[in-house]
């Protein structure tokens, strides 16, 4: 290459997130090839010939302004043409160049600097573009097929902007959705114990105006059952709201999980009242340490337990534990229903089935299954079930018998 | 009164108010019978055969708007007026309405609503 033909090659790849329209073509350049304008026309051509990654080269006088371009297309076209090198070899390279290049500002943004280069005559459309400084220097060239495919790619890029931005807003609105059916099936599931408990309560008016004092018992257990599911339901829906906004924290310390178990079989025994069904706890061993959240755990199973109970119509359930490899699995089996393959994943979401009130096809309101897997996460822990249509179900707790921290937020 | 001799059928999962709204119709003076479930009502409105049947929407398995179109189409039953009672917002009540074969709706927890509806619901037979 002759010494007077200096050329830098081309400058790294720019990053895909670097590809939208606004990007300024002071970063896309592709070359700093330049050339004095009294070079003779023979050196360039042997500086073509050397280098074939050379697509043009400026024209750039001693004040570092560009005056001219040649591109290798047209350049060696001429020159080959018969008689062409013997004519122009020994003239300055200025008298085959291209006097008025396209020059472009640093800061040009490239669909802009595209727009001007597709604008020229067609036989000029892929001449490269000469990019100057603000105050007219020469700093490189820019080649207009590399133009088109950055342009394209940005354009595809913002088309997957656009689709990704799509997709989120209709993500968006989905969980609208979810959330005002939640809250719908929610004021459902608040409202019907206080209808309850309201007409409960008129009837006992009744019953003290008549005197029938012997009424009032049945009616007073009727109405602190509805009370007390009002309570379940309230608690569930302040304890999501607390794991929602990350405010639920576990505090762990250590205490014997048997006792804690047996006092929620005990539990368990009193919320199945008079329906033919056993409550028992299945224990290897009368002691087993566990470092965890003791209020947390008593939560989770006990939320277990009283949904076996709640299905389960006759039978047993059964609350066993066992501790291996560093971590205890509390499981808790019924002999209920049993729960259908298809129903298994939306168990724990809160309103999993996400329909309408009216038409929803389980018992509940689904968020005591959807807290206790919070409340699991918070732990540690891992929850799971298995279950056979017509035969029961079975839930299973694994949690680590000791924890590493002391605190963990939800 | 012939109006406290007629017949209602109450139909609802949650046994509290099951009991509730029953001592309160036979404190007005109607023979009441209930139905847990939204299974089995067809027969239990066969047997009973009541002269208006409350029925509750959110049930599980049969919610109560699918049985008002089952019930309106059986010759046993479709002849037998319903009216959901229910603790859903009115808005949706009213569009239930609209879209089964009831006579109307009740909301729960305004006992002397369901007394008034009741009774009008009855004479209007």
């Amino acid at each position: 290459m002759s010494e007077q033909l200096t050329s830098q090659g081309k400058k790294e790849e720019p990053s895909k997130a670097d590809m939208t329209t606004d990007t300024h073509v002071g970063n896309l350049i592709t070359s700093t090839a330049q050339v004095r304008p009294d070079v003779l026309i023979k050196h360039v051509a042997d500086g073509f010939f050397t280098n074939a990654q050379m697509e043009a080269v400026a024209l750039v006088d001693h004040r570092q302004k560009p005056v001219g371009l040649v591109t290798r297309n047209k350049f060696l076209m001429k020159l080959f043409r018969l008689y062409g090198y013997e004519l122009y070899g020994r003239k300055p390279v200025i008298s085959m160049a291209d006097t008025a290049p396209l020059l472009v500002a640093a800061e040009e943004r490239l669909d802009i600097a595209l727009d001007k280069a597709m604008g020229r005559p067609f036989q000029d459309i892929y001449d490269e573009l000469v990019v100057v400084d603000s105050k007219g220097f020469y700093m490189g060239l820019l080649s207009v097929k590399d133009l088109v495919i950055r342009q394209s790619h940005a354009l595809a890029n913002s088309i997957v902007q656009k689709e990704l931005a799509h997709a989120k807003a209709s993500e968006l609105e989905k969980i609208s959705q979810v959330k005002s059916q939640f809250l719908a099936n929610v004021t459902h599931e608040l409202r019907s114990p206080v209808n309850a408990i309201i007409s409960i309560a008129e009837l006992m008016q009744m019953s003290c105006e008549k005197g029938y004092i012997e009424q009032l018992k049945d009616r007073l257990s009727l109405m602190l059952s509805s009370a007390t599911s009002l309570k379940a339901i309230i608690n569930n829906v302040l304890d999501l709201s607390k794991i929602e906004a990350g405010k639920m924290a576990a505090i762990f310390e250590e205490f014997d999980a048997i006792g804690k178990l047996d006092e929620i079989v005990e539990t368990g025994k009193v919320l199945a009242g008079s329906k033919p069904v056993d409550v028992i706890l299945n224990a290897g061993q009368s002691y087993l340490p566990l470092e965890s959240d003791p209020v947390k755990f008593r939560q989770i199973v006990l939320n277990l337990v009283s949904n076996a109970v709640k299905f389960t119509e006759k039978g047993r359930i059964t609350v066993s534990v066992e501790a291996e490899g560093g971590h205890i699995t509390v499981s808790v089996s019924d002999t209920g229903p049993g729960i259908k393959k298809e129903d298994m994943d939306k168990l724990f979401t809160a309103f999993g089935q996400i329909e309408d009130a009216k038409t929803k096809r389980h018992e509940g309101t689904g968020l005591g299954l959807t807290v206790t897997r919070h409340l699991v996460d918070l732990l540690k822990g891992s929850i799971w079930l298995e279950s056979e249509w017509g035969t029961g179900t079975t839930f299973f707790v694994r949690l680590p018998e000791k924890s590493n921290t002391n605190q963990r937020s939800a | 009164m012939s109006e406290q001799k007629k017949t209602i059928l109450v139909i609802d999962d949650d046994e509290n108010l099951l009991m509730a709204t029953r001592d309160l119709l036979e404190h007005w003076g109607y023979k009441v019978f209930t139905h847990r479930r939204g299974f089995g009502s067809t027969a239990a409105i066969d047997l009973v055969k009541p002269d208006l049947v409350l029925l509750d929407m959110n049930m599980p398995g049969l919610p109560g708007d699918r049985l008002a179109s089952l019930l309106g189409s059986f010759a046993a039953t479709k002849s037998v007026p319903i009216v959901f009672y229910s603790s859903n917002d009115e808005d949706t009540l009213r569009k239930a309405v609209s879209e089964c074969n009831v006579r109307g709706y009740i909301p729960k927890g305004d006992i002397y609503e369901l007394q008034r509806k009741v009774r009008h619901y009855l004479n209007w037979i």
